[in-house]
C-alpha cells in the first residue's frame, strides 16, 4: 500500500472533474455504503470503486489498495465474528465465543462498509493533486485558507510519517530491535518506544514547513490569490447527480 | 568479512538498481564508497547487513547469508550508522542510548555499565543530559557511540560527517580510524573526496549500479575514466599533483608536495 495517497498525472475524465465534485462523489459513496445493509450493494460498491480506478488510470493502485484494506479487514471480521453470539450457531466453540450466522453476516456487512467507503477517498487523492483540492475548496466552498491548507498538509504528511517511521524501524533493526521479528504482538510492543523519535521528527519537520509556508506570505494568501478557476462543468453535473442517485438507491434499498 | 556474490537488486520490477556486483571486503580494511547520488551506493549498505535481500545472488557476513539470517541477529556484527541519528536516538538519556544496543545481547549489568561509563568519558559526554537537546553533531557522536559500545566487527557508515562542522567531522573520522586501528572493518559512503583520501585505504567507485573501480585510494583517484563515468572529482591535491606531473605524480598529500618543492630547491 506504499504511496498509496500519492497523486498519478492522467488526462482521465476523473482527473478533469472538478475537485469539489469529486469530494462529492467520495463523501455520496461513502454515505451510501454506511447507509446501506445490502451485502450485494456493497460489494457492488466495491465494484464501482475498481471502475472508477480503471476509469482513472489507477487500476493497479486500487487493487493493492483493495488487497491491503482485505488484510487489515480479515482481522476485524474475526473480532466481529467472536463478539456476536446472536442467531444460528455454525461453528461451536468453548468459552461461548461459537461463531453465529448473524456475526458471520454483520462482520461481513463492517468489513464491506469499511472497504467500499475508504477506497474512493484514497482514489480520490490519486486523480486530484493537492493544490487544486484546497484551491477549489477555499474557492467554491469559501473555506478559509489556512483550514484548507490544515487540511491538505494533514494528507501530505501521511506518506512522510509512514516513510519516517519505517526508516525509524530500518535503524532499530540494525542496532538489534527484533523488528524483523514474525510476531505480531511482539512488533507491537517494539514499536511504542518509537513513538519519541517519530514525534519529535514530526514536530521538526511541522516546524519547518510552518517556517517555509511563513517566508512565502502564506498569512497573505486568500480567496482571489489564486488565478486558477475551477468551473462546475457539465461531466460534473451528471457526476453529482449520479451520486445523489446512489445514496437515495441505499437509502431505498433499507426500505425493501 | 563481507562478500556480494554476483548481486543485483531492484525496488521495483523496472529499475535496477545494483548489477552483477561482486567483491568482498577483509576483516580490518578501510573502505570507502564512493559515486553520484543514485548510483547504488546506500542500497549497497543496505544489503550488507541484511535490511534489504538482493533480488538474485548473495550477501555474506563472514559464512552468514543475509537472506537465511536476521538483520536483528548480524547486528551484533554489523553496526550502521544512518545518515540521520535521529532515526536511531530514542532513549531519553545519553546514557541510557548508549546502554540501549545491549538489551539483546544478554551481558551482565556490571559489565554493560562499566563499557557505557568508558564510553561517555572517551567521547565527553553529559550522560545524565537528553540526546535531543544536543546539536546535530553531537547526535551523530552519540549514534555513533551507542554502535561502538556494543563492539561489532564491521562497522558501516553512512554519509557520516553529513552537516557537520569541520572539527565534529574531524572528532568522527578519528575515532573511526582508532577503531579501524584496532582491527574494526570500517565501510563508508562519503561524498567529501578529500575526507575519502585522509581516511580510506581502499576506494569502490559505483556508477548506475555496477562497479567501475576498486582499488587503493591512490590509483583510483587517478583513474580519469572512472572519475568522470562516476560524475567525481578527484581531491584537489591530486588533481594538483596530476597537473604537476613529473616527480609530483605520485604525491598525494600537501606535506608529499611541500616535500618535493623543498627537495628541488636545496638542488
Amino acid at each position: 500500500m506504499r504511496g498509496f495517497l500519492d497523486y498519478v498525472a492522467g488526462d482521465s475524465i476523473l482527473h478533469r472533474l472538478n475537485p469539489i465534485t469529486k469530494i462529492i462523489l467520495s463523501l455520496c459513496i461513502c454515505i451510501a455504503c454506511f447507509a446501506s445493509n445490502n451485502l450485494i450493494f456493497l460489494v457492488g460498491i466495491i465494484g464501482i470503486d475498481l471502475v472508477f480506478g480503471a476509469v482513472g488510470h489507477v487500476f493497479d493502485k486500487a487493487v493493492s489498495l483493495l488487497k491491503g484494506l482485505v488484510k487489515i479487514s480479515i482481522f476485524l471480521f474475526i473480532i466481529q465474528v467472536l463478539f456476536v453470539h446472536s442467531g444460528t450457531v455454525l461453528v461451536p466453540l468453548p468459552f461461548g465465543l461459537d461463531i453465529t450466522l448473524d456475526g458471520v453476516v454483520l462482520a461481513a456487512k463492517v468489513v464491506l462498509k469499511i472497504i467500499g467507503a475508504t477506497m474512493p477517498l484514497a482514489l480520490l487523492l490519486s486523480v486530484t493533486q493537492m493544490s487544486d483540492l484546497s484551491n477549489a475548496l477555499v474557492k467554491k466552498l469559501n473555506v478559509p485558507y489556512q483550514y484548507a491548507f490544515t487540511f491538505t498538509t494533514a494528507i501530505r504528511f501521511i506518506p512522510i510519517f509512514a516513510d519516517e517511521m519505517a526508516g525509524i524501524m530500518e535503524a532499530q533493526t540494525s542496532r538489534g530491535v527484533e523488528f524483523d521479528t514474525k510476531n505480531i504482538f511482539k512488533k507491537l510492543g517494539l514499536i511504542l518506544p518509537l513513538c519519541v523519535p517519530l514525534l519529535i521528527s514530526s514536530v521538526k519537520k511541522i516546524n519547518s514547513s510552518a517556517i517555509a509556508a511563513e517566508v512565502r506570505g502564506f498569512h497573505l494568501r486568500n480567496r482571489t490569490s489564486g488565478y486558477k478557476d475551477y468551473p462546475i462543468a457539465g461531466n460534473d453535473t451528471v457526476a453529482i447527480f449520479l451520486s445523489v442517485l446512489l445514496v437515495l438507491f441505499s437509502l431505498y434499498l433499507n426500505t425493501l | 568479512m563481507i562478500t556480494f556474490k554476483d548481486v543485483s537488486f531492484s525496488y521495483t520490477p523496472t529499475v535496477t538498481i545494483l548489477r552483477d556486483v561482486d567483491f568482498s571486503i577483509e576483516r580490518g580494511e578501510f573502505v570507502a564508497i564512493v559515486g553520484s547520488n543514485g548510483a547504488g551506493k546506500s542500497t549497497m549498505l543496505r544489503l550488507m547487513n541484511g535490511l534489504l535481500k538482493p533480488g538474485v545472488g548473495e550477501v555474506f557476513v563472514d559464512d552468514l547469508s543475509t537472506h537465511t539470517n536476521k538483520t536483528s541477529k548480524l547486528a551484533k556484527r554489523v553496526g550502521l550508522l544512518f545518515q540521520n541519528p535521529d532515526r536511531q536516538i530514542c532513549c531519553n538519556t545519553i546514557a541510557e542510548e548508549i546502554a540501549f544496543g545491549f538489551k539483546n545481547l544478554e551481558l551482565p549489568q556490571e559489565e554493560i555499565d562499566a563499557t557505557v561509563a568508558d564510553i561517555i568519558e572517551d567521547f565527553g559526554f553529559d550522560g545524565a543530559r537528553d540526546p535531543f537537546s544536543v546539536s546535530r553533531g553531537e547526535r551523530q557522536k552519540i549514534a555513533l557511540a551507542s554502535i561502538i559500545a556494543v563492539a561489532p566487527e564491521i562497522i558501516i557508515l553512512d554519509e557520516p560527517t553529513t552537516g557537520l562542522d569541520y572539527r565534529e567531522c574531524i572528532h568522527i573520522m578519528d575515532k573511526v580510524t582508532a577503531l579501524n586501528e584496532t582491527g574494526t572493518t570500517i565501510i563508508m559512503v562519503c561524498h567529501d573526496m578529500e575526507l575519502v583520501l585522509d581516511y580510506a585505504k581502499r576506494v569502490i567507485v559505483v556508477a548506475a549500479g555496477q562497479i567501475i573501480a576498486d582499488g587503493n585510494a591512490h590509483e583510483v583517484f587517478r583513474d580519469t575514466f572512472a572519475m568522470q563515468t562516476a560524475s567525481l572529482l578527484p581531491p584537489q591535491i591530486i588533481e594538483l599533483a596530476t597537473e604537476l606531473g613529473g616527480q609530483f605524480e605520485q604525491a598525494d598529500t600537501v606535506e608529499q608536495i611541500v616535500d618535493i618543492v623543498k627537495a628541488r630547491k636545496a638542488v
